[in-house]
């Protein structure tokens, strides 16, 4: 039989999973993450300590940066990215992805189809980026560990992200269809 | 019988469904319009939101990460 008559290959590798599943799977390992590395899930904070190193690498120096003035973002930068369990997990959901896709033969490297969607990914980007990092966390760090956390934060930004999701798909709907 | 094709190939969600939705509109009913996309979760609800519609609906995988979904309006 080939593999991609076999039904387990199709149902584990090839078919997407259900969000029920997804969700559980999600609850489970952020409870998980939690216990292990002493911190909620987090996804975007990564990143700018990803930029710092960069910056680093090249002679700059992010030491009187507001941002990375505590004693904990100090030891983070000073660990290295071997040592931070943020980057690695962050490391392990690009791999991750990488193989769920390679694995159900679905990869493609998709064309960019005009100049339109280079300015909007690149100017989306920026945005989320920059409004991540100001308010201390992102639509995992800030929405759903703050949820989980059972913190009252987790509420407003999600409040908030959903008149933002409204503005975004108006402007969606006015540039690119 | 008439079949439109529109290509939403390199489009992310939900830009497939809505270009979808307009382009079924303009249609009668017994055409098929052939939805080419790349993006797997518009696999996902391009299907959903055509059936729960009542219309007929095939996909295919014409390649790597590349389907078409074909709606027979009903």
């Amino acid at each position: 039989m080939k593999l991609q008559d076999n039904k387990f290959y199709k149902k584990w590798f090839k078919d997407a999973w259900p969000y029920i599943t997804g969700a559980i799977l999600l609850s489970l390992f952020q409870i998980v993450t939690f216990a292990t590395s002493g911190n909620p899930w987090g996804v975007s904070g990564v990143f700018a300590n990803w930029g710092a190193w960069m910056f680093e690498a090249v002679g700059g120096s992010v030491d009187r940066w507001y941002y990375f003035s505590s004693s904990g973002a100090q030891a983070t930068l000073d660990g290295g990215l071997l040592n931070d369990p943020g980057s690695l997990r962050n490391l392990g959901i690009i791999f991750g992805a990488l193989f769920a896709t390679l694995a159900a033969s679905q990869f493609k490297i998709k064309k960019i189809k005009s100049k339109k969607q280079i300015v909007a990914a690149a100017f989306g980007g920026l945005l989320m980026g920059y409004g991540a990092r100001i308010a201390y966390g992102c639509n995992i760090g800030a929405l759903f560990s703050g949820i989980a956390s059972l913190s009252l934060s987790g509420w407003v930004f999600a409040f908030f992200m959903f008149f933002g999701a409204v503005v975004g798909s108006k402007l969606l709907v006015k540039y690119f269809m | 019988m008439k079949e439109v094709t529109i290509d939403c190939l390199g489009e992310a969600c939900p830009v497939p469904l809505i270009k979808a939705e307009n382009a079924l509109k303009e249609i009668e009913v017994g055409d098929l319009l052939i939805v080419q996309i790349d993006h797997s979760c518009a696999m996902k609800n391009v299907p959903e939101w055509a059936r729960k519609n009542g219309h007929n609906v095939e996909i295919e995988e014409v390649d790597d990460g590349e389907w078409e979904v074909v709606i027979e309006k009903v």
